[in-house]
């Protein structure tokens, strides 16, 4: 089986690194500091992965997909915002949240199943600990994230501020109306969306050549008269050049722009998937030796920007981080059953209260069901 | 409506899930013009392998794999079905049937009306839905009613393996658009002798769970269970209707069973307000309030979103939440 599942297998994208780690572009002109941060969060995100996928194992946790292999996109793409942008994330970019800053404990508690306001009451954030980035909650239904992405960058050109917005879509998603909707919509306003395809080749267990009989994923764009590229997904440096090019150009008023980011999903979709029944392992030595960390790693030594005790260091300091981080968030109690009423709707209403009553009544082992006037229990 | 209309055959002793896979499998033998479509369902057999194996053997143009998209999905099916084919498409989760709304309202559901009559749409969707299996945001989903709410299709609800096999046999037979439900919580709890003979049940008629004289409790899917765990726990003697054809409603078997019983609780673990209950409980109401000795009461989800899964719990009916309402239907007389 060939290492690609796409109808269009060769590597022909913009690339910064090559698979070793040397110097195939120019590199863009980032600091020391972030390109250790860079580093660091992609370390950070994938240590956070396996402990979360443990968690997992244990029960601790439901449901979990990663983004093991793929943390090239998130934090390149989210190292392009400025504070004030937005960003729409769906269920794998965790990545990009934690390049900002936001809390590990509370996306721990969430995946534990804590209900949003049992993690703001137990896990308070102040304001200078919230990401400057503005990420609005992670989407699960697949296109609706960018659709709404396109809406809020209409918001920031009506409103004349320089914000963009940033949001994922997966290969497979971009078979979704939406997904086609949100493109035409942000060419028709000239919106400042910038949209990231992670092509990670599989949508559970579809190859990417099931989903579109396009050259590429980024080409879908030009039917909406929206920019496009590709790019090597697995190259941070690339990601992040590639999307500070269209952040900037959505910033200046030329509206939005479409990346592909080329990678490989080289884990099961999720924890309950068993990519084996769908696909051998020929692929995964290929994809092993373009793994992100590694290639940037091997730049950042061959700079001198890192050497063996920073990455002992970081391993370290990320090791602790994340176990303080599940500490904290073991520590959330469980939320109150009476939290599914919360958040609903601004004003109560007779069916509200009388609910909450009801479920309190059988708690608390009453019988639930003995008003028979509408006065209550 | 019991084991009876069931043939005497050989069985075999089988699961919820396994029921599906037999049935489709069955179908597909016995009418080349059965197609199943959706997405991952060729190798793996569906996230929850409920086609498993069927890719092999009937191939990919029988076994469709397609683009990820619920609309396009249900699009396509319906341009098959209008030109002959008998389509199986598949929507992973309740949850992601959403984003078809469009193609369900526009065309499945309205064009054999439409028409005139002469366009059929025989295919049913399968979809998997409802709690209890601890999953994220939109995996849970019991909004049944949306469905049952638009005219021109049916629904249908199994609630055992062997009331799988005889409604998705019929369901696939039929010529009208069918939503059939799997209660996935189900798919895998439990098994049951399954005739291994083809049979169908009727799309058209509710099924006597267990007969009683004091009360009846209307219920479908994975709640049927609980309501018969409740039923032998209280001090009464209740009958169990499984209604399991939602739309159309088969209203004779529910109205002579309350009509027989004088009490009725509705046990659903959807939401309350505008619920299937909401339409059972008026129904009784317009045709047999003379016969009622109490009010009816719905022992449902809250009106709230699927909560998470640490709160699923506390949202989800259970057999004490039937206990209890029927105990307090059993508590009052006009
Ligand atoms: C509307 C909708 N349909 C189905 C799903 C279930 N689902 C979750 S992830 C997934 C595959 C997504 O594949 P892709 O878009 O390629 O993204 P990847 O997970 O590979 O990053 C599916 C089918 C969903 N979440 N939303």
């Amino acid at each position: 089986m060939s290492q690609w599942s796409e109808s269009r297998p060769d590597d022909d994208f913009y690339r910064v690194l090559a698979p070793d780690g040397t110097i195939t572009a120019d590199p863009p002109d980032l600091s020391e500091d972030v390109l250790r941060r860079q580093y660091r969060t992609m370390r950070l995100s994938r240590r956070y992965d396996e402990k979360t996928r443990s968690l997992q194992r244990r029960g601790e946790i439901s449901i979990l997909s990663g983004s093991i292999g793929e943390e090239a996109i998130p934090i390149g793409s989210a190292a392009a915002l400025e504070p004030d942008d937005w960003c729409f994330l769906t269920y794998r970019q965790t990545p990009a949240m934690l390049y900002w800053g936001a809390s590990l404990e509370r996306s721990i508690a969430g995946l534990m199943g804590a209900e949003p306001e049992t993690i703001d009451e137990h896990l308070p954030l102040d304001d200078e600990d919230a990401p400057p980035v503005n990420f609005p909650p992670v989407y699960v239904p697949l296109a609706a994230n960018v659709t709404n992405a396109v809406g809020s960058a209409m918001a920031d050109r009506f409103g004349d501020t320089d914000a963009v917005t940033l949001s994922y879509i997966g290969d497979g998603s971009t078979s979704q109306g939406d997904f086609y909707e949100a493109l035409n919509f942000a060419g028709v306003f000239d919106a400042p969306a910038v949209t990231i395809c992670h092509n990670n080749q599989w949508a559970i267990s579809v190859p990417a050549h099931r989903q579109t009989a396009a050259e590429t994923f980024a080409q879908k764009a030009e039917a909406a008269g929206v920019p496009h590229e590709r790019i090597d997904g697995n190259d941070v440096l690339a990601v992040y050049e590639g999307t500070r090019r269209a952040v900037e150009r959505a910033r200046e008023g030329d509206g939005p722009t479409l990346i592909e980011c080329v990678t490989y999903r080289v884990d099961d979709h999720n924890t309950a998937d068993d990519a084996d029944a769908y696909r051998d392992d020929s692929q995964q030595e290929y994809w092993a030796e373009r793994d992100p960390i590694d290639r940037f790693e091997a730049y950042l030594r061959s700079e001198g920007i890192l050497d063996d005790e920073t990455v002992e260091s970081i391993g370290e300091e990320i090791d602790r981080r994340v176990e303080e981080a599940v500490d904290r968030a073991r520590e959330v109690p469980d939320s109150d059953p009476q939290r599914i009423f919360d958040n609903h709707l601004k004003t109560t209403s007779w069916n509200e209260r009388h609910q909450r009553e009801e479920l309190r009544a059988e708690l608390e082992g009453e019988n639930p069901f003995t008003d028979f006037t509408g006065e209550g229990l | 409506m019991s084991a009876q209309d069931y043939p005497e055959s050989e069985t075999s002793e089988i699961n919820l899930v396994t029921a599906v896979r037999e049935t489709l499998a069955q179908e597909m033998r016995r009418d080349e013009s059965v197609r199943l479509l959706g997405y991952d369902m060729g190798p793996i057999g569906g996230v929850f392998r409920a086609t498993e194996n069927l890719y092999e053997e009937f191939g990919e143009e029988r076994v469709i794999d397609t683009p990820l998209s619920e609309n396009g999905i249900l699009g396509t099916a319906a341009g098959m079905a209008m030109r002959g084919q008998r389509v199986v498409p598949e929507i992973q989760f309740l949850g992601f049937f959403y984003p078809a709304f469009g193609q369900f309202m526009y065309t499945i559901s309205k064009m054999h009306e439409r028409s005139g009559g002469e366009i059929d749409m025989p295919l049913t969707v399968r979809i998997p839905y409802g709690g209890g299996i601890k999953s994220s945001e939109y995996h849970s989903e019991s909004t049944e009613a949306l469905f049952i709410h638009t005219p021109g299709v049916r629904v249908v609800c199994p609630s055992t393996p062997a009331e799988t096999k005889g409604l998705l046999a019929a369901s696939i037979r039929s010529d009208d658009p069918v939503m059939f439900l799997e209660p996935k919580s189900i798919y895998r709890v439990g098994t049951e002798a399954v005739p291994e003979e083809e049979y169908t049940l009727s799309l058209d008629d509710a099924r006597i769970v267990r007969e009683g004289s004091d009360i009846t409790v209307l219920t479908w899917g994975a709640m049927v269970r609980h309501a018969v765990t409740a039923a032998d726990r209280v001090d009464a003697d209740v009958e169990i209707v499984d209604v399991r054809t939602l739309s159309p409603l088969p209203v004779e078997a529910i109205l002579d069973s309350v009509k027989k019983t004088g009490r009725c609780v509705v046990f659903h673990e959807a939401r309350r307000t505008l619920g299937l209950g909401a339409e059972l409980s008026a129904l009784i109401n317009e045709y047999a309030l003379d016969r009622l000795h109490a009010p009816i009461k719905r022992a449902t989800g809250y009106d709230v979103h699927f909560p998470g899964h640490q709160t699923e719990e506390a949202y989800l009916p259970d057999e004490q939440r039937a206990v209890d309402a029927i105990e307090a239907v059993m508590s009052y007389e006009f």
